[in-house]
């Protein structure tokens, strides 16, 4: 239950009385490790035979700049044996354009970049589609923002895991699991106070394994806004789902995962 | 709850039985003596004299408040006791003519001259000094270190010090208070609860009038749960912890709720920025009953200036007591605490917790020699939640009866032995989660409840042995009975958690069955036998050192992966999958009192360890968690310090420095050899610890009417943990980070000033008041709560943001009594 993690009280009056500057921190630098994004989305509806597989490396933490992991090998194969390559079309830029997706097959990821060879696993997650978006006019903590929800019906049989994202000028991503609403209608919430009627919004549900979802969460504890003062949790290394299989100790940052995605326009009255 | 009633009942049965045999023993006088004797035989300190009893109850005159603490000196003998925390005392006096000598701070002493010839009970009852300054000098040393008792690591707050603290927003705050001793810190500015010795809040067990308090604070650690006019003093044992105590493994914390003036009517409240207070106190029965109510409250709408709109947060809180002398050896007393948090911003979201509690308590004097207190406790907290935008509401808690019975019994001058049992019956609700309208998507959800049964024996001994050594000697056998619940999850070889090797990462293991057990039943039986010892070698009037050393253990754990705990954290049992902290803490120490006490020194040191410390795999989720087990790991805790607290305890200028230099940290290391375990399986500095800690406080009496009090603080920075790297991923900056806690924030300083003023027309009148002016953080130092690493979203750039909470904060207080 994400929710009643976003909505912990104490931030809201802790910021009240609190006072925040930005400071001068002299930080230590880390050697740079490779960073794997690997999102093979499918859009309900479309083919998804072009996919992208991004590199970089990590970078120091006040650099501006992202350093792209150019010159790899990779290539991800199904579990009944088709091969899709990803060929570096911008560095650190890795394109395929015939990628099959299909519904709970097994996909193996394989990177080999300055002779070490990363490998990942992971199943594409199907998702149902979002139906309908509900509007308020009088939501969120001041009562004049406006709420909106985006209506779907959760399927009753498994435990499902949410990625939503909700794009309006900049995106806003949220994760759910069905813990507490399995099986029934239910809605992803957003609320921004800059909304306003006539903007146009819109809204992405992907279905996501359960072991992305964990590491989303920690990823999203750590990367948020509002860390920070006493009730923070420990920051952490987050690990993902990439091997390294000829060094362990020089593990890759980022994750493998597929997932089907479905997404909605809305439009403020 | 008839389930609890029923095991409560049945527990009561058997306990009462005991009771009564032990009793009739006791009153068979052929036995009672063959009980003395055996007693007598054990410490081989037979006295071939006739001796009698002199008991009885020191009160204070104006208005029959019991007092604790207060030193009865038999001079001819060079003997003495001190009354406990009812004000009852016993001696054993040979016949003849005593000259007795009775002294506590802030009154005036008393001399009287006794024949005794029988057992004989004295009641006294002493004047304060304060009411009559200008006569008397003030020369009672209860102020200054107790230099022959074995009694050690302990500080003892008189109310009316903690009341002339500058503290911030001019409120009187105990726990705050407690920040300025030595050993005793907080995780910074807004957070919750207290730290000592490098322990966790968790691990501090807080009695108000013997029951436990739950959560202390009131807003998130910006004031605490105790409304100052109802304390009459409090007592907090940082180690060296007598065998009667147990339950937690970090510190006790007793304080005391006053039992209501007896004599006459009397109220006082004040006026202050944050909140108000009223308390009002008088006799039912003149001399025997009395009653005390008080009240306290913030404003409402205070905090949220932030939108127009119908937003709301205040605390409040409700002591009451009446206590009701029946005769010289039967008192009964009833107290009650209820007190809340409420936040409600715009309907949508409401928010409340607190504790209550209700304690029912008969003091009895059973023999001469032997004092009895019998406690049935009731106690709760409470938090609460509703979230009306995505249609939910949410409640969790704890809530525990337990049934105590106390013994002191004053043997002769020389022994004096503690004994007793405490029960304790828990019931655990980690939360329930219910929809708010008919359309809500959430389903009815109930987190499993856990029950357990918390059972001690104890027993110590206050032995003189001669008259420069002294010994406190006790043992406490601890049990703890986890009871069935519904669907206990039931893992592979018992192992909750899984290490993934792939991925070098700790993972939630799969549930292999389920076993539900009836709540009558045991699912988990753990015991402990708990020795604790403090000796004491006084090399004169003036000098002494001491030494303690205890094991304590703790069964309960909160489960909170912050820095300071927060509200809605939950309390967890031990049971199949977390077993009970184990505390082992040594301590020695150096205490001497200069210029007949007007000053004192003492100095100590301490190393502690602790087994069994919850600590959490990365990532945990707490939150609605209905297997906390697969998300913990066990690991350990150690401790060390150096404490000095100089104080200067008589005259105009009075104050204290204190000097805390520790090291407070923790490890989980892996449970194979293949396993990380957290941070690497090495030791990490804990969220709350501090290298160097420096209280300075003073108090100038300039005149009767103005008083000027201040407070200065230097501490090293807390410890957190900086990045060393970042990247992107899936449009997310990811900040790297390094080793836990392996930085630290800025040092903490603080100089704080007060001043009270007194109106002269006060002593002409019933009607007294005072006036309080006060500036927190003179000098406005921005010092940081935290340093947090952030993507700004305008720029894209990282930044590095210092939180930081107070900034130069006056204050003005109005207090009024009649």
């Amino acid at each position: 239950m994400k929710i009643i993690n976003y909505l912990l009280f104490f931030i809201l009056f802790v910021t009240l009385y609190s006072c925040e500057e930005v400071v001068e921190v002299d930080l230590q630098e880390s050697k740079p490790r490779l960073v794997v994004e690997a999102s093979i989305i499918w859009e309900k509806g479309n083919s998804g035979n072009t996919q992208i597989i991004t590199l970089t490396t990590t970078s120091s933490y006040f650099a501006s700049a992202i350093s792209p992991a150019k010159d790899a090998m990779v290539e991800v194969i199904s579990s009944t044996g088709d091969t899709f390559n990803f060929n570096e079309i911008e560095p650190g830029i890795y394109v395929n354009t015939n990628f099959l997706p299909e519904i709970n097959m097994e996909y193996r990821l394989t990177i080999r970049y300055k002779n070490e060879m990363y490998t990942a696993k992971e199943i594409m997650i199907p998702v149902v589609e979002l139906e309908n978006v509900e509007q308020t006019l009088n939501g969120g903590f001041s009562g004049n923002d406006i709420e909106l929800k985006a209506y779907f019906n959760d399927p009753a049989e498994i435990s499902n895991y949410y990625l939503f994202k909700f794009i309006f000028d900049d995106l806003s991503v949220q994760i759910y699991d069905d813990e507490f609403t399995n099986g029934n209608r239910t809605f992803a919430y957003f609320s921004n106070k800059d909304l306003t009627i006539g903007d146009e919004v819109r809204f992405e549900i992907q279905g996501i394994s359960e072991s992305f979802y964990e590491y989303l969460y920690i990823l999203s504890s750590q990367a948020g806004e509002n860390n920070g003062g006493p009730f923070q949790t420990q920051p952490t290394t987050v690990r993902g789902n990439i091997i390294n299989e000829t060094n362990e100790g020089n593990f890759a940052f980022g994750y493998f995962r597929l997932s089907q995605s479905n997404k909605l326009d809305y439009k403020i009255q | 709850m008839l389930n609890i009633i029923e095991l409560f009942l049945k527990n009561l049965v058997v306990f009462v039985s005991i009771t009564v045999q032990i009793l009739y023993l006791l009153k068979k006088t052929r036995l009672k003596k063959l009980f003395s004797v055996i007693f007598l035989l054990f410490f081989s300190l037979v006295q071939a004299q006739e001796t009698f009893t002199l008991n009885g109850v020191i009160k204070d005159a104006s208005n029959n408040e019991t007092l604790y603490g207060v030193n009865i000196l038999v001079t001819n003998l060079n003997s003495g006791v001190v009354s406990n925390e009812y004000g009852f005392y016993s001696i054993k006096l040979p016949k003849g003519s005593h000259n007795i000598l009775i002294s506590y701070l802030g009154y005036k002493e008393q001399n009287f001259s006794i024949n005794i010839t029988e057992n004989s009970t004295y009641n006294f009852s002493l004047e304060e000094t304060s009411e009559t300054l200008e006569e008397v000098l003030v020369t009672s040393d209860s102020q200054a270190t107790n230099i022959r008792a074995p009694e050690m690591s302990v500080n003892r707050l008189d109310i009316s010090t903690i009341q002339k603290l500058p503290v911030v927003f001019g409120e009187v705050d105990v726990v705050k208070s407690l920040l300025l001793l030595p050993g005793v810190s907080n995780a910074g500015e807004g957070s919750s609860g207290f730290n000592v010795r490098g322990g966790a809040v968790d691990q501090n067990l807080i009695l108000l009038d013997e029951a436990t308090i739950y959560n202390s604070s009131h807003l998130f650690g910006l004031f605490s749960v105790f409304n100052p006019d109802a304390i009459k003093n409090l007592k907090l044992y940082k180690g060296g912890i007598p065998a009667k105590y147990g339950g937690r493994v970090s510190s006790v914390l007793d304080i005391f709720q006053k039992d209501g003036n007896s004599k006459e009517f009397k109220a006082n409240g004040g006026i202050g920025i944050i909140s108000s207070r009223l308390l009002a106190e008088g006799p039912i029965v003149k001399d025997k009953g009395s009653f005390l109510v008080g009240g306290r409250s913030s404003y409402a709408h205070l905090f949220l200036k932030l939108t127009d709109n119908e937003n709301t947060a205040y605390f409040y809180d409700l002591n009451t007591k009446l206590s009701y002398r029946l005769d010289n050896s039967n008192t009964i007393l009833f107290s009650g605490y209820f007190g809340r948090d409420v936040f409600n911003i715009n309907e949508s979201f409401k928010n409340t917790y607190g504790n209550a509690v209700l304690n029912l308590r008969w003091n009895h004097v059973l023999t001469d020699n032997i004092f009895t207190n019998l406690s049935v406790i009731y106690s709760d907290y409470y938090y609460g939640l509703t979230l009306d935008f995505v249609e939910f509401n949410w409640n969790s808690g704890i809530k525990n009866l337990n049934l105590k019975y106390d013994f002191s019994q004053y043997i002769n001058e020389n022994i004096s032995l503690d004994y007793g049992m405490q029960n304790t019956y828990y019931e655990f609700n980690p939360g329930e989660i219910e929809p708010s309208t008919p359309t809500s998507g959430i389903r009815d959800y109930e987190l499993t409840k856990k029950y357990a049964f918390e059972s001690a024996l104890y027993i110590s001994a206050e032995h003189h042995i001669s008259d420069n050594f002294t010994a406190e000697y006790g043992i406490r056998f601890s049990n703890f009975f986890r009871l069935g619940q519904e669907e206990l999850k039931l893992y592979n070889n018992d192992q909750a958690v899984v290490f993934n090797n792939d991925f070098k990462i700790y993972e939630k293991a799969e549930p292999i069955g389920f076993k539900t057990l009836e709540k009558s039943k045991v699912e988990k039986y753990f015991k402990a036998l708990e020795p604790r010892i403090a000796l004491a070698y006084s090399f004169n009037d003036n000098q002494s050192v001491k030494l303690s050393y205890n094991r304590m253990n703790q069964y309960l754990h909160l489960i909170t992966n912050t820095s300071s705990p927060t509200p809605l954290d939950i309390w967890a049992p031990s049971g199949k999958y977390i077993d009970p902290q184990v505390l082992d803490q040594i301590a020695v120490g150096y205490f001497e009192n200069i210029k007949n006490g007007e000053y004192s020194f003492e100095v100590e040191s301490f190393y502690k360890k602790i087994k069994n410390r919850v600590s959490y795999i990365d990532g945990a989720n707490l939150i609605a968690n209905n297997a906390i087990e697969q998300v913990i790991l066990p690991g350990k805790a150690r401790a060390y310090g150096l404490e000095v607290l100089f104080k200067k305890n008589t005259g105009n200028f009075t104050g204290w420095f204190a000097y805390t230099l520790s090291k407070s940290e923790q490890k989980t290391p892996g449970r194979t050899a293949l396993e990380t375990g957290i941070n690497n399986g090495t030791w990490y500095n804990t969220a709350y610890d501090k290298t160097h800690d420096i209280s300075i406080t003073a108090s100038y009496e300039l005149s009767d009417k103005w008083q000027l009090n201040s407070n200065f603080n230097y501490q090293t920075g807390l410890p957190t943990t900086y990045p060393n790297a970042q990247y992107t991923f899936e449009d997310l900056v990811i900040p790297v980070y390094s080793a836990r806690n392996s930085e630290r924030l800025p040092a903490y300083h603080r100089l704080d000033f007060s001043t009270t003023y007194t109106p002269s027309k006060n002593k002409t009148r019933n009607y007294k008041s005072s006036w309080n002016f006060g500036i927190y953080n003179v000098y406005g130092r921005k010092n940081a709560v935290s340093l947090s690493f952030r993507n700004n979203d305008d720029t894209g750039r990282n930044e590095a943001v210092r939180l930081s909470i107070f900034g130069i904060i006056p204050s003005v207080t109005y207090n009024f009594k009649f």
